[in-house]
């Protein structure tokens, strides 16, 4: 049974249609990557599958392992195993790392019917997941995000994936602003947490990251759908020539 | 003036005075004071937004408490406790080391050198009479590792009014923690405590003083003016849970140099719950810093006041002086009414204030609730930050965990 089925997905924010009829299917085990040219619709497609309340669907469904993904509120969706990696990791100043995370994990085990951690088993459990994305422990002390690097910032979105082990993983352009060894951990860190169970959705820009995270799936989006679907070598092709021989072949169709 | 005349002030604005006055320097001073002024209405512009003249207009009789042995509600370690009644007696006088405690009867001692029964309303009633005060007086030099805990259990039913007393004197090179908690669950919504703490911390002392104001359905002014000799440090930290009306006036006035002093508040509203800070720091000579953070959350149809000021003498060169007031809004029918000043007549100092108002931050809620926090516990988390910035200042361990359960208790009780 495939993990996520969205069929025919429109969605809109601030009165302006983005998503405008969106398929997909996601397997267990299988790596998509999204790309596009700006203005596509590849954020707000993560955004929706999230739930972010500002953005509205007004047609299509979702499918998640089963159950109606959209009918969810966005914290059930992370403790049914969805997992956005923010484009933009929101900064909080006064809650340290350590504390939300403990909430967090503590939300989602309840729900997945686990025991919760004793405090001694969560910092073992914290201390190999840190590990994973060479987090330093000052910044799994300090408060969430605040006065972080941008690549700080998103190796701290990949060890809160680490700690949530969901079963979709949405990486938002997490490799925008990533100099090329930030990039090298993150990638490894996702490399790790791959498995036959679970599966991740890549939005990205550029092909970089893709020479890192080696995708099954390569699929481009243009104008809120999607116009091409092929293996890696699409990747590399967009690299080569770009979008606009896409807008032409269109254009011409 | 004559008495008769002075004696008439009081049994204008409130009832049972008759034979709580005595004829003394002080209560006359007080009494010629109020005669002048009579208790401010909302036309006046430091009680604008808060309606005292209200709970005087629908009568407010004098009442005496008896004192009845208690026990702190709250569980503190390290703590030495003082229970008071209504007016501040009490019968539990404890006896610690280089630490004087007493009830003085009389009003020569040290009481209303402040001058504050000439400056304020209130504080000019509370003069005029309150029968008792409890004096603290920490010695010259003495380190005090114990919090000494004013435990003032509130009860007024309606219409009662009573008038409370303390002053604290922290003598040169003495360290001491006090926290002075008003609580009561019974308070009819037409009484008021009206309570003075006047506090003098000497050269080289050093004095955290801490409020909890948690009283119910009820009414509390409460005035504290404090003088600070040179390199003196004083920290005071004000948290407001409940009551109907609270208002503070807080002023400092710094009188040497090199003082380091920190005013602290938070405060949480809900229903119609009204709770007002006004704060003065008079900065007169050189080499002084003045660090105020106030922060507050409003929920329901409360009404929030802040009024800051920070005032720089000529003298005052190299004053740091700065002011902050952050607000988060719960709810559309919530008001915030903020104003921080700042009035400088010296030309080298570094001043800054800043106020925010504003509703919690959505993006944080929704990263918060997609990590798989529910959006109470989202915003519980985020609150409780917020109000960690205030808490921080708070040294005794186990009362900033109680502060933190009671800041938590308030946002459980306003999710209802």
């Amino acid at each position: 049974m495939s993990l996520l089925t969205i069929k025919n997905l429109k969605a809109r924010v601030e009165e302006k249609d983005i998503l405008k009829g969106f398929n997909l299917t996601v397997n267990p085990g299988e790596v998509h990557a999204i790309m596009g040219p700006n203005g596509s619709g590849k954020s707000t497609l993560a955004s929706v599958l999230a739930g972010n309340p500002n953005y509205e669907v007004t047609d299509g469904e979702v499918d998640f392992d089963g159950k109606d993904l959209l009918e969810m509120a966005p914290e059930e969706r992370a403790r049914e195993g969805l997992f956005l990696a923010f484009q933009y990791p929101i900064e909080i100043p006064g809650v340290s790392n350590v504390n939300f995370m403990k909430s967090a994990v503590a939300e989602v085990r309840k729900h997945r019917g686990l025991e919760p951690f004793d405090a001694k088993e969560f910092l073992a459990f914290m201390k190999e997941k840190k590990e994973l994305v060479e987090l330093s422990g000052s910044l799994a002390g300090r408060a969430v995000n605040e006065g972080f690097s941008g690549g700080e910032k998103k190796r701290n979105e990949i060890f809160q994936m680490a700690m949530l082990n969901p079963k979709l993983a949405i990486l938002d352009e997490t490799d925008s602003g990533l100099d090329i060894d930030a990039l090298r951990i993150v990638a490894s860190g996702v490399n790790k947490l791959r498995s036959k169970d679970n599966a991740f959705i890549i939005i990205t820009h550029y092909q970089r990251l893709l020479d890192y995270i080696v995708p099954d799936f390569v699929h481009v989006l243009y104008n809120g759908k999607i116009v091409r679907s092929g293996t890696k070598e699409l990747a590399l092709e967009l690299e080569e020539k770009g979008y606009d021989w896409i807008k032409e072949e269109l254009a011409e169709a | 003036m004559s008495e008769i005349a002075t004696k008439s002030i009081l049994t204008e604005l409130v009832s049972g005075v008759e034979g709580q006055v005595a004829s003394c320097k002080l209560s006359q001073e007080s009494e010629a004071f109020l005669a002048e002024t009579g208790i401010p209405s909302k036309r006046h512009e430091n009680w604008k937004y808060t309606n005292i003249k209200r709970l005087f207009d629908n009568g407010l009789t004098v009442v005496k408490s008896a004192f009845s042995e208690q026990t702190s509600v709250l569980k503190l370690t390290n703590t030495i406790s003082i229970g008071l009644t209504n007016d501040a007696v009490t019968n539990q006088l404890p006896s610690i080391d280089g630490v004087e405690v007493f009830m003085a009867d009389d009003k020569t001692e040290l009481l209303g050198s402040t001058g504050i029964h000439q400056k304020e309303e209130l504080a000019a009633l509370n003069t005029a009479l309150f029968q008792n005060a409890l004096v603290i007086r920490v010695k010259k030099g003495t380190n005090l590792s114990s919090t000494i805990l004013l435990d003032q259990k509130v009860e007024l039913k309606d219409n009662a009014f009573a008038n409370s007393r303390v002053l604290i004197i922290v003598e040169d090179g003495a360290t001491a923690t006090f926290l002075h908690h008003f609580h009561g669950t019974e308070n009819s919504d037409s009484s008021l405590l009206n309570h003075v703490t006047e506090v003098f911390v000497g050269q080289n002392a050093r004095l955290e003083l801490n409020y909890i104001q948690e009283i119910g359905e009820g009414n509390l002014m409460t005035t504290t003016e404090v003088e600070c000799q040179r390199d003196s440090n004083f920290t005071t930290n004000c948290i407001q849970l409940n009551g109907k009306l609270l208002r503070n006036n807080l002023n400092i006035r710094l009188k040497g140099e090199n003082i380091e002093t920190h005013l602290n508040g938070f405060y949480m509203l809900n229903s119609t719950e009204l709770f007002d800070n006004h704060t003065h720091v008079d900065h007169f000579e050189p080499n002084c810093t003045s660090n105020e953070t106030y922060r507050g959350i409003l929920a329901g149809r409360s009404t929030g006041v802040f009024n800051g000021k920070v005032f720089v003498h000529p003298d005052a060169q190299k004053t740091n002086g700065y002011q902050s007031n952050n607000n988060i809004l719960l709810s559309d029918e919530a008001t915030m009414n903020s104003k921080p000043e700042l009035e400088i007549y010296a030309d080298d100092v570094k001043c800054s204030h800043g106020s925010t108002t504003g509703q919690l931050d959505e993006e944080a809620v929704f990263y918060l609730r997609a990590r798989g926090l529910d959006e109470f516990g989202a915003t519980a988390l985020l609150l409780t930050a917020f109000a960690g910035d205030v808490l921080k200042a708070v040294s005794n361990e186990t009362l900033r965990a109680t502060l933190e359960q009671k800041i938590q208790d308030k946002l459980n009780s306003m999710r209802a």
